[in-house]
This record gives structure tokens, C-alpha cells and sequence, in this order.
């Protein structure tokens, strides 16, 4: 109980300190008996499901920790989450659900960048302020209705873009070892796994690296032994992998069996305790660029990590602390926002622009947006442990 | 291509554990039991959880998981087929009814999280998991340049034997001649004292045990168990495989489970990746064109 408490005690004095860090016009104008309704889609079911839940628990102990240190400016958070199955259509609708019915001053989510290509456009065009707060394909932030090109102002992005993530590991990595050929094995029929394919693609020749083959896979199938089979016969330096879920553990498994010794780079599909885990001995060293590290000792991530670790009786991962910094984002923009609660359309606008201001310090490192609203943050290149973890190979700076 | 030779045959006997099940249950009944995909991903989700969750030896959850399996095939039987059958409702009832019970089944199994009420089944949710390492031996030989796990290995000779005692079965033994009686005329059959309702019954709990046995393999070999396996992998696959070998013959059950194995892996080395799935199917919808019984189908009064 005493552990609780200081915990608890450590995350409200961070919180407070972050959110009253950038000062802003709003900080002492009082909310107090108000609610702020904030709403979340999140993949808790479906494939997606490896990751929502780790994004809703990250969101729903930042709302709590808000509320038990007297909210924001006196309001209570009250966060609504829905649960999108991993379905587009359905993200959709559940998305205009809660900014139409439930009149939600923002969103976060979805947790897929394929439902996120229906779901951002619908909030920017309703003029709802939504944080992506797991998506890391290409055409989220500015530009969420790609092709058409006119920047979504009400779109935010947390969460590290594979743009970032993969051309930093591959940086990194070539740096060190200077590998010749790689392989790459994509999953075409995901937005997240082709567009981090298409990074590696226009990536690998920057370092000399060759790439001898794509080969290209359905996140469906169950068999990649065929897959893995003709990408080893190749005997390349690198094996790239951009899937989700449970894939890349099992390609990892797979080459292994089959006697390839190289090594695997990879993104944000890495990045989770499960993969690591699944991958096992296999997996040990498989290098991604992660938005986040357990690991680190610096006070804003510590407190969240101990904090997690007391709520939820488990380790957070990637996905727990952006969901986390989502409301942490969001709760910060609304105190400064100097909402009025009578007026939602104006009140959403506010928080649109709080937003962009938003300077706090997150676990994911110190928080800002870019002027195009993606994240600019430290980028951490860590590695497999072959043991379910991960160690930090190098720190990468926010440029 | 020659380790992709031995892709090839493993995956081809997953197809064909499958849908010997799958074309059984069509052969007697004339109906697509879709069911059938929910009890191959059951059987091995109960395997793995009684490993893993509940502490049991592989051989315990094994025999409890094909236990369930069977289990399901009186369920299909008494909740989805015999009360449309007492209602002579056309096959296409019974086929949505089957669908219907596939997505309970699936449904029940991605809301097992624990604290929830399935925690007793499931509790890994959406998440794809696999059994633990040394869950049984599963040693890895190298043979040249073939790369053998004992895990796959094993599959095939368990696939073949299990067939070929099905084939006996049905050709050779008093049940496999009621079954085959039921398949040919029910109504003939109940006239000549056969017990129609119970070789039904006797069809689905075979068929079940099969599919969640194929379930279990496949999640042992693959690393691969979540609530979505049999619709992902094996479920329109497996009505491929029916659909080559002849509707309702357990022959070409096998045998096209091991010809759509073999096509998709010499699309895949020959055409590229995106192929696998592409030529399989073309190959399916030319056998339509070309000879619509399939390999081995015949005529109705033939089937089994």
C-alpha cells in the first residue's frame, strides 16, 4: 500500500510538473465540476488485438492518475474506449459514434494504420482533434487523405512513424556491421507491413546495402517456413521484416531452424514484449528503432513504469506508454486551451491549437509535435534479449 | 526447391487431416459442416490452454482437447443440424447454421482474457501464441541440405495412418457400411432398421475429432494457435482441397490436400510470393471448368 502511495504520489508530482511545464494562457483558469469526454477506438479484439490493450490500459492509468491528482484544472477526465474488432469499417463507425453522440472533445487511436486511413479523414472533417497514439504508416500525419495532399489539422501522431524507426535502425546497424545484402519479407496485405516495406525498399541502398529479393507474404498465412525457405537459400547478411503480430517471431524461428545465422531488422512490429518472447533464443538480437524503452531510468518513465507495473500486475510495452502519453498529451492541451464547455465546436478548436504547443515530459522522453503534428522525439534502437526483453543498443537524438 | 518439396508435404498434410473431415461430413450429409474450421482452431486452443494455463502434460491435453473436439460434433449435430433436419430445411439452412456456430465458437475463444468469463478456456484474447519449447521433443535434423523439424515430420505419417483407418473404416467394417448406406439414401437406410440419426451423430463426432486433431498439429508444428487460425488457414484452403479431390471422397480428400501443398509451393518458387494463393485457386476454379467431380468424385451413390 505505501508502494502504491509514492508511486502514485511520484506520477502526480511528474504530471503536474509536465503539464504545467509550458505555462500557457489556460493554466489557471478553472474547470472545476466540469467533465472532459474524451473518446478512444482501439483494436482490443481482432489481429489488432496483440497491441489495443496495451494502449487502452497506458490511457485508461494516465485518466486515472489525472482524476486522483484533481483532474485538469478541476475537470474529471472521462474516457470512453470502443473496440474497432481490427476492422476498418467498423472503426469508422465507432469513431462517429463518439465525436456525433457522445460529443467527445478528442480521440485517440485508432490502433491499425489500415482503419486509420477511414477513421483519421472522418474526425479531421468533423473538426475533432485525434491523437494517433499507435499507427506508424505513412500517409497518418499531415496528410491523412492521401492521395489528396491537403494537411488534416486535426490530426495528431504519438507514435513513432516507421518513416523515423526504420531508416534510424538501418542507420544504425549499417554503421556497425556494414552488411552487404538483405532480404526482405513483407506482408502486402497490411497498410503498417507494406508501407514499412516500402521504407526498407527506398532505405537499404543509402548503406550499400543490396537487396536481393522481396518476398511478399499474406499476414494471414500461418506457414512462412516456403517464405523463409527462399529468403534463406539466398544466404543474405540482413533479414528485413515488416509484419505484425506474431510474424516476425516465427520467420525468426523458422531461418534459424533452417540454419541462417544472420541478422534481423525489423520496426515497430518488433516492438513488443509478446514478439520477444515468442521469438525466444531465436529472436536474440533482432535489432528495431522503439519509441520507448523499459529501460530507462529517467523520472517521467520510471514513475510509468512502476506505476504500470503496481495497476496492472505486468510490464508495460511500447504500446501502454503511448496510450499513456496520448492522455498525457491531450490532458496538458486542455489545460491550456481555456475551454469554455458550452461551446464543443470551439472548444475542439481550442484543443487542436493547445495541441500543437504541447512541450511535456512523457516516458516516451520529452514530447513535441513537428509543425506537420507527427512526434519529435529520442529514438531508441534496442535489441532482443532472446529471453522476452529487449537491451538498448543506442540513443538517437530527436533531429 | 527441395526443402520447399518438404514444405510442400507438410502443409499438405494439414490440408488433408482437414478436410477428410470437412468432406466426410458433406459425403454423408450432403451439407457444408463450416463449423469445421471453428473446431480445428478449438481443439488446439483447448490443448494449448490446458498446457500452458492449466499445467497439463501435452499427452492429458491432447487426449482432452481431441475429447472436445468431438464433443463439438454432437453439438453441430444436435444445436445446428438435427432440429432443421426434423424441419426438412433445404442444406442451405443447415450451412448458415453451421456459420453462425463457427462465430460463437471463434467469438466465445477472442473474449477469453483473464478475470473474463472464458478465462477457464482462453486468456490470450486476439493474441497468437504458441506452445512452450519442450512442450514435446522437437528436435531439428539436418539431412543435406533438408532442414527437418520432428514436430512437422511427425505430422505425416499421423496423417496418413489416421486416413488410412478412416479409409478401412468406412470400406470394410458394419459402420462404415451403415454410413455409407446413410450417404446414399437415408431414408432407404432408416426402412432397412439403420439408425440414421445416430450414424449422423457418429459422422459429425469423427469428423470433429479429425478436425481438432488436424487443430492440435497444426499449432504444435506451426507455433501458431489463435482464435482466427482455421478461418485464416485452413478453412477456404480446405474447401479447395474438396473441391480438386472430388466432393465427399476421402481419397481425394488426401490427395488434394497434398496437390493444393504442392501447387502453392511450385507457384511460390517459380512465380513469386504473390502467386501461392493465386495459381491454387486458378487450379481450383480449372478443375471446376474442366471436371466438376473433382479427382476422384463420382456420382452420388458411389461417394465414400
Amino acid at each position: 500500500m505505501i508502494r502504491i502511495r509514492v508511486v502514485s504520489w511520484l506520477v502526480v508530482t511528474f504530471l503536474v510538473a509536465a503539464c504545467g511545464s509550458t505555462g500557457g494562457g489556460g493554466g489557471g483558469n478553472s474547470y472545476s465540476g466540469k467533465t472532459i469526454n474524451l473518446g478512444a477506438v482501439f483494436s482490443i479484439t481482432g489481429p489488432g488485438g496483440v497491441y489495443g490493450p496495451q494502449s487502452r490500459d497506458g490511457a485508461m492509468l494516465a485518466v486515472k492518475q489525472i482524476n486522483a491528482s484533481g483532474g485538469v484544472n478541476g475537470a474529471k477526465i472521462d474516457l470512453t474506449v470502443q473496440d474497432d474488432a481490427s476492422d476498418k469499417a467498423q472503426s469508422a463507425q465507432k469513431a462517429q459514434g463518439l465525436i456525433q453522440s457522445n460529443n467527445v472533445l478528442a480521440m485517440l487511436g485508432p490502433t491499425l494504420s489500415n482503419s486509420a486511413v477511414a477513421v483519421h479523414p472522418l474526425a479531421d472533417s468533423l473538426k475533432t482533434p485525434i491523437l494517433a497514439v499507435s499507427t506508424t504508416g505513412i500517409h497518418i500525419v499531415p496528410d491523412c487523405k492521401f492521395p489528396d495532399t491537403s494537411p488534416c489539422s486535426y490530426v495528431f501522431r504519438d507514435s513513432l512513424g516507421e518513416q523515423t524507426a526504420i531508416p534510424d535502425n538501418i542507420k544504425a546497424y549499417a554503421e556497425d556491421q556494414h552488411p552487404k545484402t538483405g532480404v526482405l519479407l513483407v506482408a502486402q496485405d497490411d497498410k503498417f507491413s507494406s508501407d514499412g516495406g516500402t521504407i526498407v525498399v527506398n532505405t537499404v541502398g543509402q548503406y550499400n546495402i543490396t537487396l536481393l529479393k522481396v518476398i511478399k507474404f499474406s499476414k494471414n498465412d500461418a506457414d512462412l517456413s516456403p517464405y523463409v525457405t527462399q529468403a534463406v537459400q539466398l544466404k543474405p547478411d540482413v533479414i528485413f521484416i515488416t509484419s505484425l503480430g506474431g510474424i516476425p517471431a516465427k520467420i525468426m524461428n523458422a531461418a534459424r531452424n533452417q540454419g541462417w545465422q544472420g541478422q534481423f531488422l525489423g520496426g515497430n512490429g518488433f516492438n513488443t514484449a509478446t514478439v520477444s518472447k515468442q521469438a525466444g533464443a531465436a529472436g536474440k538480437g533482432a535489432r528495431s528503432a522503439s519509441a520507448w524503452y523499459i529501460g530507462n531510468t529517467f523520472p517521467s518513465n520510471k514513475a510509468f513504469v512502476d506505476s504500470y507495473k503496481t495497476e496492472y500486475n505486468k510490464d508495460p510495452d511500447q504500446f501502454a506508454a503511448q496510450g499513456f502519453t496520448g492522455v498525457m498529451i491531450l490532458a496538458d492541451a486542455a489545460k491550456r486551451a481555456n475551454l469554455t464547455f458550452t461551446d464543443l465546436a470551439g472548444d475542439r478548436t481550442k484543443l487542436r491549437s493547445a495541441m500543437e504547443s504541447v512541450n511535456i515530459q512523457t516516458p516516451l522522453g520529452p514530447f513535441q509535435f513537428t509543425s506537420t503534428h507527427d512526434v519529435k522525439q529520442t529514438v531508441w534502437v534496442i535489441q532482443m534479449d532472446g529471453a522476452g526483453g529487449f537491451t538498448l543498443v543506442k540513443e538517437i537524438p530527436a533531429s | 526447391m527441395d526443402q520447399q518439396i518438404v514444405n510442400a508435404i507438410f502443409i499438405g498434410s494439414i490440408y488433408a487431416l482437414f478436410a477428410v473431415g470437412y468432406t466426410l461430413v458433406f459425403g454423408i450429409l450432403d451439407i457444408l459442416n463450416l463449423a469445421h474450421s471453428a473446431v480445428f482452431m478449438l481443439g488446439a486452443a483447448i490443448t494449448y490452454s490446458l498446457v500452458v494455463n492449466h499445467g497439463q502434460s501435452f499427452v492429458v491435453a491432447c487426449a482432452i482437447g481431441l475429447g472436445a473436439s468431438a464433443f463439438m460434433g454432437l453439438v453441430i449435430e444436435y444445436v445446428c443440424l438435427r432440429p432443421l433436419r426434423r424441419r426438412h430445411a433445404p442444406p442451405i439452412a443447415a450451412l448458415i447454421s453451421t456459420i453462425g456456430l463457427a462465430l460463437v465458437i471463434v467469438a466465445a475463444v477472442e473474449q477469453g482474457q483473464v478475470g473474463s468469463f472464458f478465462s477457464w478456456l482462453w486468456v490470450d484474447g486476439a493474441n497468437s501464441v504458441a506452445f512452450p519449447a519442450g512442450t514435446v521433443p522437437d528436435p531439428t535434423w539436418h539431412v543435406g541440405d533438408l532442414t527437418l523439424e520432428a514436430s512437422k515430420v511427425l505430422i505425416i505419417p499421423i496423417s496418413i495412418a489416421l486416413m488410412l483407418v478412416l479409409g478401412y473404416v468406412m470400406r470394410f467394417t458394419q459402420v462404415g457400411r451403415g454410413l455409407r448406406a446413410v450417404a446414399e439414401n437415408p431414408r432407404a437406410a432408416r426402412l432397412m432398421g439403420l439408425d440414421v440419426d445416430r450414424m449422423i451423430t457418429l459422422t459429425l463426432v469423427i469428423s470433429s475429432a479429425l478436425g481438432g486433431l488436424a487443430g492440435i498439429l497444426f499449432g504444435l508444428a506451426l507455433g501458431d494457435i489463435s482464435p482466427y487460425i482455421g478461418r485464416d488457414n485452413v478453412e477456404v484452403r480446405g474447401l479447395a482441397v474438396i473441391v480438386l479431390g472430388g466432393m465427399g471422397s476421402i481419397p481425394g480428400a488426401v490427395i488434394g490436400g497434398y496437390l493444393l501443398g504442392l501447387i502453392e509451393i511450385v507457384a511460390l518458387v517459380t512465380l513469386g510470393s504473390n502467386a501461392r494463393g493465386g495459381v491454387a485457386f486458378a487450379a481450383l476454379f480449372l478443375m471446376l471448368v474442366l471436371r466438376p467431380q473433382g479427382l476422384f468424385g463420382t456420382r452420388l451413390r458411389e461417394r465414400l
